[in-house]
């Protein structure tokens, strides 16, 4: 099998596919029943959104 | 007094207990999803493999550096170790990544950090499964 012709991903697609895989992962590890791992799917989710994003806009001065 | 502070003896029951955590738990590491399936945790044994297989996949899939035991400095070595914790499927991405990393551009600098991270996870899913079967919480 051969991925090798590459998944062509950007940043914002790749931080959403990393946040929202390790959400899930979390929830379903740290949770037990199904409406609290839902919400802390959510959370979590928001969470990894709100700091990429905003850690993306800290470095942003630097780049000019 | 005496008997207040003394500290119970391990009966044969929980060594053998522990040993069977402890195989669970390498299990877990050996197949993604595994442990929690030894355990009939199903939804978290599908989870767990599907999660750290997909994030395999995305970084093989994007020319990840998929990092070896020959290499040169210590970030090179945790790197291995980090891409190791995925166990079988780190020979999976092996056989995925025909044409080798590329980190030149950043969809490779991110299947680097997905391979890494399908590493640490699934080790934490091991462990999970590890504290699970010796009955703690989980």
């Amino acid at each position: 099998m051969n991925v090798g012709m590459g998944f062509k991903l950007n940043h914002l697609q790749s931080m959403l596919l990393f946040a929202l895989l390790i959400s899930i992962a979390f929830g379903f590890l740290s949770r037990r029943r199904p409406i609290d791992r839902v919400k802390y799917i959510v959370w979590s989710l928001f969470l990894f959104l709100l700091i990429g994003v905003g850690i993306g806009w800290a470095m942003y001065p630097f780049s000019h | 007094m005496a008997d207040e502070t003394a500290v119970q003896a391990a009966t044969p029951q929980d060594s053998r207990k522990e040993t069977i955590a402890f195989a669970i738990g390498v299990a877990g590491w050996f197949v993604p999803g595994l442990g929690h399936a030894l355990l009939k945790m199903w939804g978290r044994a599908v989870m767990c493999f599907l999660t750290v297989g997909v994030l395999v996949i995305l970084g093989a899939g994007m020319r990840g550096n998929l990092f070896s035991s020959s290499g040169n400095d210590a970030f090179d070595t945790l790197g291995f170790l980090a891409d190791l914790g995925t166990g079988t499927f780190y020979l999976a991405a092996r056989s995925f990544e025909t044409n080798g990393a590329d980190v030149s551009h950043a969809g490779g600098d991110y299947g680097t950090r997905f391979l890494a991270t399908a590493g640490v996870l699934n080790l934490l899913a091991a462990l999970h499964s590890y504290e699970a079967a010796r009955g703690r919480k989980a």
